[in-house]
């Protein structure tokens, strides 16, 4: 019998932020840019035994070899998982119970180097395989919830997929209890928990490993920490056999050590290159270079594209207070993009200097670097600082007018030629 | 008297020294906003354009009336800079710092409501957080505290502008103008998971305030607010509200653990807010200059 996985799937046809109520803007930009720091099930696993929760145990290993080694080493049946930042891996056969060491080394070799959406398996997780059938899954989870603007921990009797529906079909079997931000979980509350949810087992330990687990997410600055399944055998002993980590990118200055965990894989070239420039930067399908100063902005300026009747080739948000320098890097990215025809730049600048944008823009063209049709409005601070300068280059490729719709329908129209 | 903030209001500028600090002092003193000093550790003594600049914040009290306190603090320090100001009993703090992580923010909303409720028992002003990750407030034609451009606000008017993004919120504002319509107050709550002053806190604001005649909340995808704001609307407002919600045709992506799924629901999505809103009876405008036709329209009921 193998363990119960990982199970985060993708989920086509709803927004990202309607299920990160923890995340602001930029945050959800830079997660669909897959640059945040995203943690391997080994690697969530020993952060939560840093913070002392009965974790199973497992090795990483690299090749079929060490794949045997580690299932010899461990003298029972094991299981061996593919690690990869992609949800779904049990249904792409990354996950395979292998009763002896030979059987292990088979599964490593199937594994490793296999194609899980679009990303090779480099690494696999050998962990102690445990017999589900002689206990229970449950599950319990802590995330950023600004309604109740603290964490909201979740406990559950039945671990697993159906959590999902059971959220639907019966919420209340779902304990839910914020977590007080200055205090953090305190043991009684835990016990409590664990007994409304019909937690079975070593009452003090479980909810000792919840403890811990907040104590985790706090000290972590974590989005998202999630046991699942937690496992409680015969004995009545707690065991996480799987987790989800999810870190504020807030909070990455007071991590250091995590930062080193960044894998930048399978991404477009030009979102890594932006990621360099410190963008917030989403390759899309269409046609029109998309750049604007906040996220609100350019997610309405997405809006405006498609109004006009065409396709943005791209999510970029140049932040506030972006100098000339700034902008002419964002220009110069969009520029490398070949879908791009035409370019939309929606400035309304309040800690960004129209004129500074302009500057960037103009030494863009200086530089040769533009050489498609730029569509523009800036409005707001130094607004007819902006004009003049462009005035005085008075190019046809670059082109403002006095609001975004015209603006988007102008590059929209460069864009159908 | 617009709400939150008007010609008489005193400003502290935390963080006055720094790059931000000093430009955005500047342009809100050629606003015409009573800035009187400003707060930078290790720098008291100096002045900075003219005015003093203090060590603490309770070092400012001792030598000016301050209503109001506004934050230009680096991420690591803005909490900080939060309370710091709240334990003195200012009254009003803004916090303009984008980037400060989530649980800095959890901690300093909570312990900012218990000073508050603290202050409103022993019958003071009470202490309001606005932001983080915000662009502030302004009282056309009175007073701005926070990081907009001061030209589409120099006119007084007569809507009140409540938005999650400082953009947009521009954007609305120069619509209203043009219009002739103008604003009252415009309040930027932010954009953060976590922030002091949600949509249905400055609702019932503008609701007794006797200058404003509707409201215009420019709203997002993701988050609650807007369906907490309808709530509101619903069963307390009698002064028309419009709504727009930016996003709608935002790209797809996956989601957070199942977590992010039980927590909310169907909330946060476009529809969820629409469908809040129409509730609501608050007409939804699909691009930003419909906001006016909205505006002109409830204004004529």
């Amino acid at each position: 019998m193998q363990t119960v996985t990982s199970r985060v799937t993708w989920l086509t046809g709803v927004n990202f932020s309607l299920y990160t109520p923890g995340w602001n803007k930029r945050t959800w930009v830079k997660a669909l840019r897959r640059n945040i720091l995203k943690l391997h099930e080994y690697q969530g696993k020993e952060l939560l035994r840093r913070f002392g929760v009965n974790v199973q145990d497992g090795k990483v290993a690299y090749t079929p070899d060490e794949v045997r080694q580690i299932a010899q080493e461990y003298g029972q049946a094991v299981v061996v998982k593919a690690q990869v930042h992609v949800g779904g891996r049990g249904k792409a056969g990354g996950v395979k119970f292998s009763p002896t060491p030979d059987k292990a080394y088979e599964n490593g070799q199937k594994i490793l180097g296999m194609d899980i959406k679009g990303l090779t398996v480099k690494k696999v997780l050998v962990t102690k395989a445990v017999d589900i059938d002689k206990g229970k899954e449950y599950y319990v989870g802590m995330i950023v919830d600004r309604n109740v603007q603290s964490y909201t921990l979740m406990a559950c009797a039945e671990g697993g997929m159906e959590i999902e529906e059971l959220a639907v079909e019966k919420p209340e079997a779902i304990i839910k209890h914020r977590v007080d931000p200055v205090a953090g979980l305190r043991p009684y509350e835990a016990r409590e928990i664990a007994l409304k949810a019909g937690f079975e087992g070593n009452l003090n330990k479980l909810a000792d490993m919840m403890v811990k687990m907040s104590k985790a997410a706090f000290e972590l600055d974590a989005n998202l920490v999630e046991i699942n399944p937690l496992f409680v055998g015969e004995d009545g002993i707690p065991l996480a056999l799987d987790t989800k980590f999810d870190v504020d990118d807030n909070a990455m200055y007071r991590h250091k050590d995590l930062a080193d965990w960044r894998e930048l894989e399978a991404e477009h070239p030009l979102e890594i290159e932006a990621s360099n420039y410190g963008f917030a930067y989403v390759k899309l399908e269409g046609n029109v270079g998309v750049l604007g100063n906040g996220a609100g902005i350019v997610m309405t300026s997405l809006d405006v594209v498609n109004r006009a009747g065409a396709k943005p080739a791209n999510f970029l948000d140049i932040g506030g207070g972006a100098r000339a320098d700034i902008v002419y890097n964002a220009v110069k990215l969009v520029s490398k993009d070949t879908d791009v025809k035409a370019i939309f730049i929606n400035i309304f600048g309040g800690i960004t200097r129209a004129d500074e944008v302009a500057k960037g823009v103009i030494q863009a063209l200086k530089d040769g670097i533009l050489t498609k049709p730029v569509r523009m409005r800036i409005a707001g601070t130094a607004e007819e600082e902006a004009k003049s300068l462009l005035a005085e280059v008075n190019s046809d490729l670059i082109q403002m007018y006095p609001d975004m719709f015209q603006a988007a329908e102008a590059a929209a129209q460069e864009a159908n030629k | 008297m617009s709400i939150l903030i008007d010609k008489n209001t005193q400003v502290l500028v935390v963080g006055m020294t720094g790059r931000e600090g000093a430009n955005h002092t500047k342009a809100m003193r050629e606003f015409g906003t009573q800035v009187v000093a400003g707060v930078t550790p290790g720098k008291g003594g100096l002045t900075h354009e003219g005015l003093p600049v203090y060590n603490s914040v309770r070092d400012a009290q001792a030598n000016h009336q301050i209503d109001c306190s506004i934050i230009f603090v680096p991420p690591a320090g803005a909490a900080d800079a939060v309370l710091e100001s709240a334990h003195a009993g200012v009254p009003l703090i803004v916090l303009i710092t984008e980037g400060v992580p989530t649980i800095d923010m959890m901690r300093a909303v909570q312990e900012v409501k218990q000073l508050n409720a603290v202050s409103l028992a022993e019958g003071g002003k009470g202490i309001r957080l606005i932001g983080g990750n915000c662009p502030g407030l302004v009282s056309s034609g009175e007073s701005k505290i926070g990081i907009m451009p001061n030209k589409i606000y120099s006119e007084k008017g007569r809507i009140g502008l409540i938005s999650r993004s400082g953009t947009l919120t521009y954007e609305a504002a120069k619509l209203l103008g043009d219009a002739g319509l103008g604003t009252s107050t415009t309040v930027g709550i932010g954009g953060d998971p976590i922030i002091g002053t949600t949509f249905a806190d400055v609702l019932p604001l503008f609701e007794a305030d006797p200058e404003t005649d509707a409201v215009v909340v420019i709203g997002e995808i993701g988050g609650a607010d807007e369906e907490a704001a309808a709530e509101y609307i619903k069963n307390h407002m009698k002064k028309p509200v419009v709504a727009f919600i930016s996003g709608r045709s935002a790209p797809k992506g996956k989601r957070m653990g199942h977590a992010g799924a039980i927590i909310m629901g169907n909330v946060g999505t476009p529809e969820s807010k629409l469908a809040a809103f129409a509730d609501a009876n608050v007409p939804v405008a699909d691009t930003m200059p419909q906001i006016i036709d909205l505006v002109k329209q409830v204004l004529n009921k």
